[in-house]
């Protein structure tokens, strides 16, 4: 079947009305779980599990995928308004978000998120269509070396981004991957700072990081500091339009963005946080004035918001053409095909093309439906901010708490976010950036796993990083950036 | 995890607002011929706390079980997902919860048998505070390999493994893993070396085979058995005693290539209550879900899972678990994994 057919058997699957009413309800479930903080795509697919013993599995597919696209959708809503990322992913768009909220354009930043998150998901899916095949034989053929040198590339890259002081940009890493090591150390089985505690067993949760490090953070930092956010009366059409300015510079870097974020999606495991941080990190890179990051930099948020949005996309390559979950939503997804006795694997792109395809053009349908339900919300979103601090906080409070809880279900969680909210509002007063700490904590585990692997398998030589094409690639990647950023500072130094 | 309550509750209340009719006829039945307890329990929704995620392939189980029962005790039964530590979790929260006779359990085999000597606090005494009620299912692991490796059967594979001893890598789902531990059985029963390595999914396993990086792992039937069709991956031996339904054509390992006869490694899932519960109700679940799982649709249910239907008594589940906890727990101290 050619890619034509395929996509016209598709659209025959998706166009039908149960699947495009699953549909619409997937995506728009997504979105308000992602504006809402903390409760992400994985507690609402696990609570809609259920419902999908009764649907077909091509709806009940389509529904748990738009809540997976959709909550990226969603997520950047409270990062821009409240620098409260509804979704790790989404932590490094408070970057230039909020900065952009606190200026009066919330509306425009608004904007640009979606309509980049869409440009995102819209080129995304090209890619899974044409390049499917070849992304996925670029994911087998990574090696725990090739991914221990990509991470250390990404930590590299992304490791300066939001604070000017390199010092405390290292500072902030490196709490982060220490904070990475608690849990059991996969190789011996050893327990690593868990004081005894099983709920410390599998690390320290990563959504009670986030929501504590910048929602329980910003809300103890209000309640010192309460004067009320520049927020307009009412949101014309005309205030959420960006300036020709904005304008000029979003279609480079959303292209900038579906380009890492589509790469990056499609190798298991790594998904979509790293390539938002990525994004980030390459806008600044490349700028003329960096130094407008952090105080509302339009590519800020468009950049990273396409990127997060064309990983959510490509995060089904290796699911849908290796039969391998990518990450642990992605198996839960599969779990509700199995439950319709479809064995997953790489068979099903010939065995159900209807499936695949039926898929494939539902995400075009969802990502249409969220730009139509997402633009005219956006009004209603910044009218958010007119609502009074004692009734805003003790609700993003509570909806944290539960956002927290419905991870897993552990109050030890909560506990969590109340500790890491006190650390938080501390680091924000030294202006320390908690994006690089979150950053340190999910690359850390990651590379460390992947650096030892990587040695066990080449019983202990460590020219396997040298060796294969791929790592020593990355690797001289980044020595060329460390490099690179040491020349910079040398000429900075001089010409002062 | 208050939507989990909800939305689980749900599913299982379906089947129990149908048939509401149907088990208060059954119950009045009951009344007359046992004691006060039938009547009165189960008095309020049923809770079954589960280790692992929603979606995951122990959560799946427990559902196949909890839907069917809802309809038999004529009450809603919750599962209760309190994922972490390989299940520990599950069982410490079901134990935490009010004993009153309304909180159970299901858990994979490891909380039961080797957590103990993984872990240095465990938090409960598998002998003094679980009563076990029922074993649900069993599942063997399959020895997958490559589909481009030059291995062609059992036996070719312990040769390659005894021509260059720790030459060949095997993965596994983590330091202690069913995995891991029937691996390590498996190089002593065939006198071969083989260099662990530890991942933490099988999916990660998976690509790993396929991709050539380590060499060979034990495996979950259903998490081999799909790259094995487009001839990404074979299957040199299952560990069960019988050749195992869902791949009839896997030959056993037990009496293969001059491995011993009685070689035999299972993972299973049970029913379990909190130490203490009133003997009658444990006595009623254990018919329950045996009920359950002669059914012939449970029974491909969970086949199509990788799980052969079990059952058994109370004390049946009981012999197993001091059975499986001895086995392992030598092979625990020869490879020297426990804390």
């Amino acid at each position: 079947m050619t890619a034509w057919e395929g996509l016209a058997h598709g659209f025959g699957v998706a166009l039908q009305a149960d699947v495009l009413i699953y549909c619409l309800l997937g995506v728009t479930l997504g979105t308000f779980i992602g504006v809402l903080p903390g409760i992400g795509a994985m507690a609402a697919i696990s609570l809609l599990l259920p419902i999908t013993f009764y649907i077909s599995p091509e709806a009940a597919l389509v529904m748990l995928a738009g809540v997976y696209y959709g909550a990226q959708y969603g997520g950047a809503v409270a990062s821009i308004l409240l620098r409260l990322p509804g979704t790790p992913q989404s932590a490094v768009t408070t970057l230039d978000g909020y900065p952009m909220a606190r200026q009066g354009r919330a509306g425009v930043a608004l904007f640009v998120s979606m309509v980049s998150s869409f440009a995102g998901s819209m080129l995304g899916i090209v890619v899974l269509v044409v390049l499917a095949g070849w992304l996925s034989q670029v994911a087998t053929a990574f090696r725990a070396a090739d991914y221990a040198a990509m991470m250390v590339l990404g930590l590299v890259a992304a490791s300066t981004i939001g604070s000017d002081r390199p010092a405390k940009a290292f500072a902030m890493v490196t709490l982060g991957l220490i904070l990475g090591c608690v849990g059991t150390d996969v190789n011996s089985g050893a327990q690593r700072f868990t004081f005894g505690q099983s709920e410390l067993m599998d690390g320290i949760n990563l959504v009670a990081l986030a929501m504590g490090l910048f929602g329980v953070a910003e809300v103890i930092g209000n309640i010192r500091n309460a004067e009320r956010h520049a927020a307009p009366e009412r949101v014309t059409f005309r205030q959420m339009m960006p300036t020709r300015d904005d304008l000029r510079r979003m279609p480079g870097a959303t292209l900038r963005g579906t380009g890492l974020g589509s790469f990056f999606g499609a190798l298991p495991g790594t998904g979509s946080t790293l390539s938002s941080f990525l994004s980030y990190a390459l806008e600044r890179r490349i700028a003329r004035h960096p130094e407008r990051f952090g105080n509302g930099a339009v590519e800020g948020v468009a950049g990273p918001e396409a990127a997060n949005n064309a990983a959510a996309i490509t995060a089904f390559v290796p699911t849908l053409t290796l039969g391998i979950p990518g990450d642990p939503i992605m198996a839960l997804m599969l779990g509700a095909l199995v439950i319709h006795g479809i064995q997953p694997g790489p068979e099903m792109l010939t065995a159900r093309p209807d499936m695949f395809w039926g898929l494939v053009v539902s995400f075009g349908i969802g990502n249409l439906l969220l730009l139509i339900l997402n633009l005219p919300l956006i009004g209603i979103w910044v009218s958010m901010l007119r609502i009074p601090f004692r009734f805003l906080y003790p609700a993003i409070l509570i909806f944290v708490c539960l956002g927290v809880y419905s991870v897993r279900g552990s109050a030890f969680d909560i506990a969590t976010v109340a500790v890491v909210g006190v650390v938080g509002y501390l680091l924000a007063l030294a202006r320390f950036s908690p994006a690089l700490l979150l950053l340190g904590f999910v690359l850390g585990p990651l590379i460390e796993t992947n650096l030892r692997r990587a040695m066990l398998i080449s019983r202990g030589d460590p020219m396997v990083f040298l060796e294969r094409p791929i790592a020593c690639g990355f690797v001289i990647a980044s020595a060329a950036l460390i490099l690179l950023s040491i020349w910079r500072r040398r000429i900075a130094a001089d010409s002062h | 995890m208050k939507q989990q309550l909800i939305g689980t509750g749900n599913i299982a209340g379906v089947g129990a607002t149908i048939t509401r009719r149907a088990a208060l006829a059954a119950a009045a039945a009951f009344a007359l011929t046992t004691p006060a307890f039938a009547q009165e329990w189960p008095t309020g929704p049923v809770h079954v706390y589960v280790g692992f995620p929603a979606g995951s392939s122990p959560d799946l189980l427990a559902r196949i079980i909890t839907e069917p029962l809802a309809e038999k005790l004529g009450q809603p039964v919750v599962v209760e997902n309190k994922p972490g530590a390989g299940g520990v979790i599950g069982v410490q929260q079901m134990l935490a919860a009010a004993d009153d006779g309304h909180s159970f359990g299901t858990t994979i085999n490891g909380p039961l048998t080797t957590a103990g000597r993984m872990m240095p606090d465990l938090g409960y005494d598998v002998a003094t505070d679980i009563q076990p009620v029922a074993l649900i299912a069993t599942s063997p692991l399959v020895l997958a390999v490559s589909g481009t490796s030059e291995v062609a059967d059992l036996a070719s594979f312990i040769d390659l493994a005894k021509a260059e001893p720790g030459a060949l890598a095997y993965g596994s789902v983590g330091q202690g893993s069913g995995a891991h531990l029937t691996a390590e059985l498996f190089n002593n029963a065939a006198g071969i070396e083989m260099l662990h390595v530890p991942f933490t999914a099988y999916a990660e396993v998976t690509t790993s085979i396929i991709g050539g990086e380590i060499d060979a792992g034990f495996m979950a039937p259903s998490a081999a058995l799909p790259h094995v069709a487009g001839g990404k991956m074979k299957m040199l031996g299952v560990t069960s005693a019988e050749p195992f339904a869902q791949i009839p054509d896997v030959p056993v390992i037990a009496g293969n290539a001059g491995l011993p006869a009685d070689f035999k490694a299972e993972l299973w899932n049970a029913f379990i209550a909190p130490a203490g519960t009133d003997p009658a109700i444990v006595e009623r679940l254990n018919t329950e879900v045996n009920a359950i799982l002669s059914d012939a649709e449970v029974q491909k249910k969970l086949l199509d899972m990788g799980w052969q239907a079990a059952g058994g008594s109370a004390e049946d589940l009981a012999a197993r678990i001091t059975e499986d906890t001895e086995m392992w727990g030598a092979v625990i101290d020869k490879v020297g994994a426990a804390q």
